[in-house]
């Protein structure tokens, strides 16, 4: 992935030269200027490639001057989905940092990107992107647009009604498995990129954007050209106003993939980005007791949010075992365990997103759930 | 807990202090008693390590303990004047030369320190002494060398208190003192004790009390068991301080006791007061408030029930007997209901291509109107219709493919046109309807669109039930949706030109914080409107009476005192039918219990073992409904009760008559049924009507409200059987009301004429002729506006008219 960055980068750069190349202007004074286009009383466009987001050959992924890459310290599960994600903000603008785990508040014309990729699909062993989700920011507020892409691989067409795609595919430690790919449809992308208020008694629904939040953004990115901390990435770009202090490590999250870090912050990264949507203040499941997101499971309360002990209502149809969240050293007496554990619709968590169980996000859990031995 | 005892106690102290600083001058003890130690001063250390060495002591106390017979004897500092003391015992055998070590203890009291620690540091230790043998009890102060006191107790090897407990009955009993050894358990670790045995002759909920008048002041300890005296006791509970009854001398706390437990019959319990606090007498209570058991169950297992889905109960036949209805991915296993009770004949319908499963809710009706209900299976990606086909031999696997999260599904015809819709409750989004296009073609529609019934309309969804019935009687139905994610619950009221209006608010239903994912919704006090139980996932329940008049529904939050307020049992599904045929509509939900409905808005649970909310029939077809969990069968044993069994068959309405209004009058009131399909959250159960009677074997009248208006009145109703009802065949020929057609000459011999009231111009196209019993005779297509019936047999007839859009009409007429 990251030399293809490199690769990327590499041919924006020939591209540029080539176009100032058959340019009548005068070298000297030009300036390079981004082909997208996001024309707000337009969007969302009929095809991916209307937008200008990638240059050359559509499948490549190579992004136009100005988009830049991205990722979150932390990644969602999607079914051992690859993706490559990108923002784009109109020339001039730029985000504002709200907290650092409030969500950047992205300037109106701002997209958001993210392109769901298999490497492998069997038999071949070749890459299949699936689909391309993007959020665009107007001026009331963020949309959604999904692109799902043609067998040929040369165009992506907006679809927001959601649809399915059987494949057989390696993940990364090549092993073969069989997914019914689920695009979503609006209706189960409200669901997360959602936080509700009651204003006056009604409930009023506000559409945002998930991974972008600075703490998960704080760790040093290869660029192809550079590495370099994602936050001044974005403050160099011109995409980030320059007037706050970067999270301290302690409000950070981290890469839960990565075993040299703390089990518990692994734990708590991995709740943050898979949970956390939903079980938050203000979020789809805020009725129940979780409350998932990387701050809220770092305080005192920190383990009680993350269910340790807390017990489980609704307990028809389960095994009366299960009858707390998180029973300390004891996964299989542990709600929480047995829905990510699961595929059955009735039970699993999440209940969007996934249809094959997280193997390795399930054995972080239940090393985490072992290494408990109280009840806070 | 008052800190008088305390002088008590000291008053008690008999012992004085005495040099008792060396083994050898050791202060003997021959006999159960409270000893005082003033301070730890001797210098003696035992020169043999007991659990502990002499690390960190510098003094010790030494006592002498000789019992005159063998006893189980506990040496104890956990007494409540030593709150916040800190002690350590070693007990050794031998003589001052030889010691052998016993026992040690450090912390093994339960009083903790009331300063705010949660650890006691008293000491108590229990060993078995030999007569004539002498045991040191060596005390020190490895933490502290305050003085204390410590209690030599003594049992009998062999003693129970639990064989002399005196039997006592329900009413006062006197305690004279408490004076008798008792014995250590997890309920009661004070040294004397009085027993009691007490064995109801009924099941009973069992209240122990010494909370009474007579008795202000004094401080009492329950412990009550059950098991037997010699092969092991069990502690039921115990309490300390329950009373109400405030000391006079001014404190606010009650001392006094009181517990309750549901008692079986025959089976001793053991009531056991200690001195934790006194041991002086006083009086107490046994009350007595017997259980009756409306209904028991019989469980039997019917292996072959083993289909990946098991959650439905409904007439698959034709026969109106109910069957148990199994869905796996590509089959259809119905249990169908013989004429032998409890015997099934299976059959496997194979289903081809993808289904939904039905992983979140199964509904079931006759949308396609061949006299074979069709099945509607809802999955968190969309919903499934199995439709019936060649006479119910084979299923067709309809998968409209049309993203939704279901959760609730219902067959109802939202149009009233005669033919079953299809609704689902959007977990994500505003629900979804299908409408029947009157040849069973499903068209999606989604609230709030353009076009669509207001059916909830809440963008982010959150709709887990919906449950369709007749709120205001108005013969038409509303619907309301049990919600549990933030927004409450939700009310439509049907106004009967398409048009749903949200009266959540006017009917004072919309309470939050609310979590529920099925509401309980029946007539519970029969006073002929639709009450609603907003039975709790998580939370507390909410019992609304509907106080419809003839305007508005209004509702009125009757929670307090009608033992919904107290029942802290939650469940994702509840649904209402009365169990034990009583006459009162009961509701079964989480817990293993039933709520019976005592009438006068109040319930009463009973437990059953393992019982939980399943598909629910009349399996056996004795009229008691029977309770499908899994492949367990639990089939409601008669009682005694009787009872009425309303099938019904729409003609011009929809074939199940789902929506009608069943009414049944009589010397006891009135009664009322709503025909629903999908009711509670998951299940489906009996589209038949089910009535229980008490006592009583008379019904005067039984009157069906049909979706189409026609209204069936049958008289003088033998009660437990099943009435089998056809749409409009108690009407005369000309009692239909038809602001549509007539037909002509009635009686007909050959061919009937049909004339159309020009004011409402349709177009018939199809026509089927019923006997009164419900059954097809003739099928046609309407030619010039006439139906010609010469070959059917002389009699009277229904006639159904089908017009162009799929709407059914109806018209009696007689065959000569």
């Amino acid at each position: 992935m990251k030399k293809n960055y490199l690769q990327a980068l590499l041919l924006v750069f020939t591209l540029t030269i080539f176009s100032s190349c058959s340019d009548n202007d005068d070298e000297e004074s030009y300036t390079p200027v981004s082909p997208v286009v996001v024309d707000l009383t337009q969007v969302p466009y009929p095809k991916l490639s209307d937008y200008h987001f990638f240059e050359g050959d559509l499948k490549n992924l190579t992004p136009s001057l100005n988009v830049i890459p991205y990722e979150p310290a932390s990644i969602l599960f999607s079914d051992y989905a690859h993706k490559k994600r990108f923002v784009w903000m109109p020339e001039g603008t730029k985000a504002t940092f709200n907290g650092d785990d409030k969500i950047l508040e992205l300037p109106v014309g701002a997209a958001i990107i993210k392109n769901f990729y298999y490497d492998k699909i069997q038999p071949t062993d070749t890459p299949l992107i699936i689909e391309t989700r993007i959020m665009i920011r107007k001026v009331d507020g963020w949309i959604f647009a999904d692109y799902v892409w043609n067998d040929d691989q040369t165009e992506a067409y907006l679809d927001l009604n959601g649809s399915y795609k059987q494949l057989t595919f390696k993940d990364d430690n090549n092993v073969v498995r069989n997914v019914n790919y689920r695009i979503p449809s609006e209706a189960q992308c409200i669901v997360c990129h959602k936080y509700k208020q009651d204003v006056g008694g009604q409930e009023v629904t506000t559409f945002i954007p998930i991974g972008i939040k600075p703490q998960n953004l704080n760790f040093n990115y290869n660029y192809g050209d550079e590495t370099k901390n994602q936050l001044t990435k974005w403050i160099e770009q011109g995409y980030l106003e320059n007037n706050f202090a970067f999270p301290t490590p302690e409000h950070t999250t981290i890469n839960y993939s990565d075993a040299t870090q703390p089990l518990e912050k692994r734990v708590r990264s991995y709740f943050d980005i898979n949970c956390a949507h939903c079980h938050k203040e203000t979020g789809h499941c805020d009725y129940r007791p979780l409350r998932l997101s990387f701050t809220e499971t770092g305080g005192v309360n920190g383990h009680s949010n993350m269910g340790v002990c807390v017990p489980t209502v609704d307990m028809q149809d389960f095994d009366p075992e299960l009858s707390n969240l998180i029973t300390p050293s004891k996964p299989s007496q542990s709600m929480l365990f047995f829905r990510i554990n699961t595929t059955n619709e009735s039970y699993m968590m999440p209940l969007h997103g996934r249809s094959l169980i997280h193997d390795e996000g399930v054995a972080l859990i239940e090393e985490w759930i072992n290494s408990l031995q109280n009840c806070p | 807990m008052k800190k008088i005892t305390f002088l008590f106690f000291l008053l008690a102290v008999s012992s004085l202090t005495f040099a008792q600083n060396t083994c050898a001058t050791a202060i003997p003890i021959t006999a159960a008693g409270t000893f005082t130690i003033s301070t730890i001063d001797g210098t003696g250390l035992p020169a043999t390590t007991c659990n502990y060495t002499n690390a960190n002591v510098t003094a010790v106390e030494w006592y002498a303990y000789t019992p005159t017979q063998n006893y189980t004897v506990t040496v104890s500092s956990d007494l409540q004047e030593n709150l916040c003391r800190d002690t350590r015992v070693r007990i050794y055998t031998g003589n001052c030369t030889t010691m052998t070590c016993v026992v040690a203890d450090d912390d093994s009291g339960v009083l903790a320190c009331n300063s705010g620690n949660t650890n006691s540091y008293l000491s108590k230790a229990t060993f078995n002494a030999v007569a004539g043998q002498t045991y040191y009890i060596v005390w020190d102060n490895r933490y502290e060398s305050t003085g204390f006191n410590f209690q030599v107790s003594e049992i009998p090897a062999g003693y129970n208190p639990c064989n002399g407990a005196v039997a006592v009955s329900a009413g006062t009993t006197t305690v004279t003192a408490i004076d008798q050894t008792n014995i250590n358990t997890s309920c009661s670790t004070a040294t004397l004790s009085k027993w009691y045995s007490y064995t109801p002759a009924v099941n009973a909920n069992v209240t122990i009390t010494s909370d009474l008048a007579v008795n202000l002041c004094k401080d009492t300890n329950v412990s009550v068991y059950s098991g037997n005296c010699t092969s092991g006791l069990t502690c039921v509970g115990s309490d300390d301080n329950s009373g109400v009854l405030a000391c006079n001398f001014g404190n606010t706390n009650s001392y006094l006791s009181t517990y309750s437990f549901i008692a079986s019959a025959g089976t001793t319990y053991y009531i056991v007061w200690d001195n934790k606090w006194s041991a002086n007498g006083f009086d107490f209570q046994i009350n007595e408030t017997p259980i009756v058991i409306p209904i028991t169950y019989n469980n039997q297992t019917v292996s072959t029930i083993n289909s990946s889905y098991n959650i439905c109960i409904v007439d698959m036949n034709g026969d109106y007997k109910d069957d148990i209805v199994g869905v796996s991915g590509n089959n259809l296993r119905v249990h169908f209901q013989g004429n032998t009770p409890g015997t099934f004949t299976v059959t496997d319908f194979p289903i081809t291509g993808t289904s939904d499963m039905p992983s979140w809710s199964m509904a079931a009706g006759d949308y396609n109107k061949d006299g074979y209900n069709d099945l509607l299976l809802g999955s968190g990606s969309g919903l499934t219709f199995w439709r019936s086909a060649n006479n119910g031999t084979s299923y067709t696997n309809i998968n409209p493919s049309d993203y939704i999260f279901c959760q609730r599904t219902n067959f109802v015809d939202i149009n009233n046109d005669g033919h079953l819709d299809a609704f689902s409750c959007h977990d994500i989004a505003p629900n979804v309807y299908y409408m029947n296009d009157g040849s069973a073609n499903m068209n999606y529609y989604q609230s709030g669109t353009s076009g669509a019934y207001m059916l909830g309309v809440t963008a982010s969804g959150g709709n887990y039930a919906s449950l369709w019935t007749d709120f205001d009687n108005d013969g038409d139905l509303d619907m309301f949706i049990s919600k549990c994610s933030g927004p409450p619950c939700e009310l439509h009221r049907n106004d009967g030109n398409g048009v749903f209006t949200d009266i959540s608010a006017q009917a004072g239903i919309n309470v939050t914080p609310i979590q529920t994912w099925s509401s309980a919704i029946a007539d519970f006090d029969n006073d002929d409107d639709m009450d609603v139980i907003i039975t709790a996932s998580a939370g507390t329940h909410k019992f609304f009476r509907n106080n419809k008049d003839s305007n508005t529904v209004a509702f009125t939050n009757i929670t307090a005192g009608s033992g919904w307020d107290t029942n802290t049992a939650t469940n994702i599904d509840n649904i209402a039918y009365d169990f034990d045929n009583d006459g009162k509509v009961d509701v079964l939900g989480g817990g293993n219990k039933i709520m019976f409905n005592q009438g006068n808005n109040s319930f009463t649970p009973v437990g059953y073992n393992a019982i939980s909310v399943g598909a629910v029939g009349d399996l056996n077809n004795d009229g008691f409904l029977d309770i499908q969990n899994g492949s367990t069968i639990r089939y409601g044993v008669p009682n005694g009760n009787n009872w009425l069994k309303v099938t019904l068959q729409g003609i011009q309405s929809n074939r199940n008559g789902i929506g009608a209004r069943v009414e049944i009058y009589g010397p006891w009131g009135k009664q009322i049924r709503d025909i629903r399909s999908g009711e509670g959250f998951r299940y489906m159960s009996s589209l038949n009507a089910h009535f229980g009677l008490g006592t009583s074997t008379v019904i005067n009248q039984v009157i069906i409200k049909w979706p189409s208006g026609i209204v069936d009145t049958y008289n003088n109703v033998t009660a437990n059987q099943p009435l089998s009802a056809v749409e409009g065949a108690t009407l005369g020929i000309d009692a239909f009301e038809s602001s549509v057609f007539t037909v002509y000459p009635n009686p007909v011999k050959n061919t009937i004429n049909i004339a159309i009231n020009t004011a409402n111009p349709v177009e018939f196209v199809t026509a089927q002729v019923y006997d009164l019993s419900g059954r097809m005779v003739h099928q046609t297509q309407v030619a010039n506006q006439t139906v010609t019936v010469n070959h059917i047999a002389k009699g009277t007839y229904i006639l159904m008219l089908r017009d162009s859009n799929g709407k059914d009409y109806s018209q009696k007429f007689i065959k000569e």
